[in-house]
């Protein structure tokens, strides 16, 4: 492979750093600082979401409900699905860890769009304002997939809800398009496909996914907010739309979504296992490929959502196998992810013990999404507690373990300080056996008969419920110590040297907090970046640790 | 450097789990119920349903023991020591074709045989249940189920009744936004969406009262919709004795027939039905009737159900207002119009419809076959 990235326009030049707050801080250009913005906006909104989520627990602690009304119910847990995807989940994933980390890994000095960047970047706290406006207006009740003609008689919020999620649409596209190009045109030379570090490869995947299927998303979003309002028919039957249309058009996103929110956490585990192992990444093409070959069958999958909305019988066949075939790739990594594990010299930090929290709770995740894919049993399961127990296990023992084990392994890269290892076991431990007590008795609720989306429910459910609440105040008392820990590590956090953990992909070259202008010089790239056995296959990396100066303007 | 063979300990704890799996299997293949992971079994075809859990079961905790047992042996035994030096490294180790083939066939095989026990079973639920039976058709709306018998007039709340060994024909709709009907016991469950008629076939084999549940969200009483045996809150499938069924079909039967309808109020106009015309009412129901109608079967809905074969379908021995196909009762929603779970229909006047018309729109319609 002798694939050479051309490399031209920003990558080639260093500007100097604007100096005023508002340039360096607010509009800031640099993708460090858009991606530490895109994080810490995604963490106030994941603060705001998970209080929602412990209004749903507080109500669900009394099968007769009486905590909230019926109708505020059903606006939190409405709420609190789109928050934890499009506020939460999406733009920490993409917006945030990729654009801090992904630019420095392939050798260059920003993205190929800096401008583009910072417009996605503002548009989303825009969009989340929007989102929690609703709620003077009557917010949306149908949950975070808004199946009209349901949605069509939701209060005013729902309106602003369609132009919310439409807002943070078009800011996921903008950031897939300049993931794109960047990882197409600036990669650094040598730095070819074949030695891109595994969490590029999560961001390339997931970059086409975020243009593409943004799309579908909002024509639905445009349909149902002009039904809404200017009463053009679209989805109302009784006045010759389709309700089953939005689902299709739903769907046709945000099954690629999880996808979205799972491909770079992929990344972030296939990085972390191989640091903390000592050992090289286990079967390094089959990782890549197989998150490439997720992205392209998350497109052909979406109707597996749809097996009791009345699609004919023969097409839910073709859904069926294709989902059951993704689990394949998906076992591929977990199983290299394992062998990875093997023979090494295991470092059991904070972000090791979330990587390892990860493998075995999105297991479980992926085993309970065959058993939705399988049609007969979920004819049984659909729209019961066994869906909020899938979707938990996959977006929170999968993509927010990976959240967590991306901050706690990069936090020295971003602040120069270490977080706190000792609170970071608490938090684990606290965290693993919140969720497990909160999330695994749902997917017994769900197959004996409890429905999702409900403010009361049959009282011979409510001691496990109650038990359950319990738990998630347990889930959410750790992550309140992770907060506490990032805010006293910020200041006082044990101060470590540009690698504390022995890392070799090219984020780990260069000091930290890292530079504005990333590299002196770009590095030319000979090779895979964990072979721990190897010298560092980097070249012209030499004065970046030094005092020398910056060669503004130059290459 | 050390060696890369598997050491006895990884070989005894392989055993282990191996134990464990077979315990998995043999508990999912012998256990005479799936209590007490899924609620009482009480028909077919849920009962197949229960197969490919056990299969799915089994198969999941055979992948799941290995993975977890494998993952927390690795982080133990292998973990850093505080006796090594701090540079030690792993073994150099980055790939192994034979086992990086065999993990890609092992569950690529493994998702063949899935999916062929799945489409089995998918083929019995949809393709395999007996055509004819008993035909219920049942309505949601904001916020509760009503039902219609065949014969029997107008709409049953929140009860149903079915004989047990009798296989059922469900005919879903809604009235207004999507529900859903689920019967747990039954392991089966279909959207209820406006404008659409979903069906679902089963046969009820287990006497007993069982909760129907909607898990479409559905508006603020949503869980109000969530039939509960203990309380006698919702909506319930009774299924009991054939004598029980018929005793109770009858008393219904002359119960609602007892209560006026709406529609009874107004007395409607004899209508000479014996001087319509088919060719005539050909051309009229072109101008007057297809636009909301089509001429397919009953579920083939545009506004209004289809009309083929409206006067002589078996399996819809019923109007939409609940009364029996019979060309008398067709007159007079064609007078009254219809107002509905189904929709709405312009009566006569709004139709500038003669009684002439009326007379060869049924004489067409008859002939619909």
């Amino acid at each position: 492979m002798s694939v050479i990235a051309e490399h031209g326009g920003i990558a080639e030049h260093i500007h100097p750093e604007p100096q005023g707050f508002i340039r360096k801080y607010i509009f800031s250009l640099d993708h460090k600082i858009i991606g530490i913005q895109y994080l810490i906006t995604g963490m106030v909104f994941l603060v705001l979401g998970g209080l929602l989520a412990e209004l749903i627990r507080i109500q669900l602690m009394n099968a007769n409900g009486g905590f909230l009304t019926p109708d505020v119910y059903d606006e939190v847990y409405s709420i609190h699905g789109s928050t934890m995807v499009w506020l939460v989940g999406i733009p920490i994933l993409t917006g945030g860890f990729g654009n801090v980390i992904m630019p420095v890994q392939i050798g260059a000095r920003d993205v190929a769009f800096p401008w583009l960047n910072m417009i996605s970047f503002w548009l989303f706290p825009i969009a989340g304002l929007m989102l929690f406006s609703s709620f003077l207006m009557g917010a949306p009740v149908a949950g975070w997939t808004e199946y009209p003609p349901m949605s069509l008689q939701g209060a005013a919020g729902t309106s602003m809800w369609c132009a919310a999620i439409f807002l943070v649409g078009i800011s996921s596209t903008l950031t897939g398009m300049n993931f794109l190009v960047t990882i197409l045109k600036m990669r650094a030379p040598g730095m070819t496909f074949t030695r891109m570090p595994l969490f590029c490869w999560g961001q390339f995947a997931t970059a086409p996914l975020l243009m593409i299927a943004t799309t579908a998303l909002a024509a639905a979003l445009a349909a149902l907010f002009m039904e809404r309002q200017f009463g053009v028919p679209f989805y109302d039957p009784t006045r010759g739309g389709s309700p089953v249309m939005w689902q299709h058009m739903f769907w046709f996103y945000s099954h690629p979504a999880v996808y979205i929110m799972i491909l770079p956490a992929f990344g972030i585990i296939s990085e972390v296992i191989s640091v903390f192992s000592r050992k090289p990444i286990f079967g390094y093409r089959l990782i890549a490929f197989s998150s490439a070959a997720i992205a392209l069958a998350g497109f052909m999958v979406w109707a597996h959502h749809m097996f009791t909305s009345g699609i004919a019988p023969y097409m839910q066949l073709p859904f069926m196998i294709l989902t059951f075939v993704i689990a394949v790739p998906t076992g591929v990594k977990i199983f290299s992810w394992m062998a990875t594990m093997w023979g090494g010299k295991i470092h059991l930090t904070s972000a090791m013990l979330f990587t390892i929290g990860f493998l075995i709770l999105f297991t479980f995740g992926g085993i309970s999404g065959v058993f939705l894919a399988a049609i007969p049993f979920d004819l049984h399961v659909h729209g019961t507690y066994f869906i909020p127990a899938h979707i938990h296990y996959v977006l929170v023992g999968g993509s927010v373990m990976g959240i967590f084990a991306g901050i706690y392994y990069w936090f020295p890269k971003i602040t120069g300080r270490q977080m706190s290892e000792f609170w970071g076991r608490v938090h684990f431990v606290l965290f693993v056996i919140g969720f497990t007590g909160t999330f695994l008795p749902m997917h017994w609720l769900g197959a004996m008969g409890m429905p999702r989306r409900v403010a009361t429910y049959d009282p011979q459910f409510q001691t496990i419920n109650d038990v359950m609440s319990i738990f998630s105040f347990v889930m959410t008392f750790a992550i309140l110590i992770f907060f506490i820990n990032v805010i006293f590590s910020i200041r006082n956090g044990k101060k470590v040297g540009h690698n504390p953990w022995g890392a070799r992909t090219l984020e780990w070259q260069i000091p930290s907090p890292m530079p504005y202008y990333n590299f002196k010089h770009i590095p030319s790239v000979y090779g895979l970046p964990y072979d721990f056995t190897e010298p560092l296959p980097y070249a012209h990396l030499e004065e970046e640790l030094t005092d020398s100066p910056v060669p503004v303007g130059a290459h | 450097m050390e060696s890369t063979k598997p050491s006895r300990g990884f070989w005894v704890l392989t055993a282990i789990l191996g134990g464990i799996s077979v315990a998995a299997i043999v508990y999912f293949w012998t256990t005479p119920t799936v209590q007490p992971w899924l609620p009482p079994e009480g028909g077919h075809p849920g009962n197949e349903v229960d197969k490919l859990f056990r299969f799915m079961a089994a198969s999941a905790a055979v992948l799941y023991t290995f993975v977890v047992g494998y993952i927390v042996y690795f982080a133990i035994v292998f973990r850093r020591r505080k006796s090594d030096p701090p540079d030690a490294l792993g073994v150099h180790v980055h790939d192994n074709n034979k086992l990086e083939t065999a993990w890609t066939i092992l569950p690529s095989l493994f998702v063949v045989l899935l999916s062929i026990f799945s489409v089995k079973i998918w083929s019995v639920l949809y393709l395999q249940q007996p055509a004819n039976g008993l035909v219920v058709e049942s309505i949601a709306h904001q916020w509760g189920y009503v039902f219609r018998y065949p014969n029997v007039k107008g709409e049953i709340p929140e009860e149903m009744h079915l004989p047990v060994n009798v296989p059922v024909t469900l005919n879903l709709t809604s009235r207004d936004v999507i529900h859903s009907f689920w019967v747990p016991n039954m392991r089966l469950k279909a959207d209820m969406i406006p404008g659409m008629v979903n069906v679902i076939k089963f046969t009820p084999t287990r006497i007993g009262r069982y909760p129907i549940i909607c898990t479409e969200f559905c508006g603020t009483l949503h869980s109000r919709m969530n039939g509960m045996v203990s309380t006698e809150n919702g909506a319930i499938m009774v299924v009991e004795s054939e004598a029980a069924y018929q005793a109770w079909y009858h008393r219904t039967q002359i119960a609602q027939a007892r209560a006026p309808s709406a529609a009874e109020a107004t007395e409607a106009t004899a209508i000479a039905l014996a001087s319509g015309s088919a060719s005539a009412g050909k051309t009229l129901f072109s101008q007057k009737c297809s636009a909301c109608h089509a001429l397919g079967p009953f579920s083939q809905r545009v506004v209004g159900p289809g009309l083929m074969g409206v006067l002589h379908d078996p399996s819809h021995p019923n109007l939409v207002d609940g009364d029996p196909a019979t060309p008398a009762n067709v007159a007079k929603i064609l007078q009254r119009g219809f107002t509905g779970s189904y929709g709405t229909m312009p009566n006569q006047s709004e139709n500038a419809l003669s009684n002439q018309d009326i007379a060869n729109l049924v004489a067409y319609l008859n002939t619909l076959k």
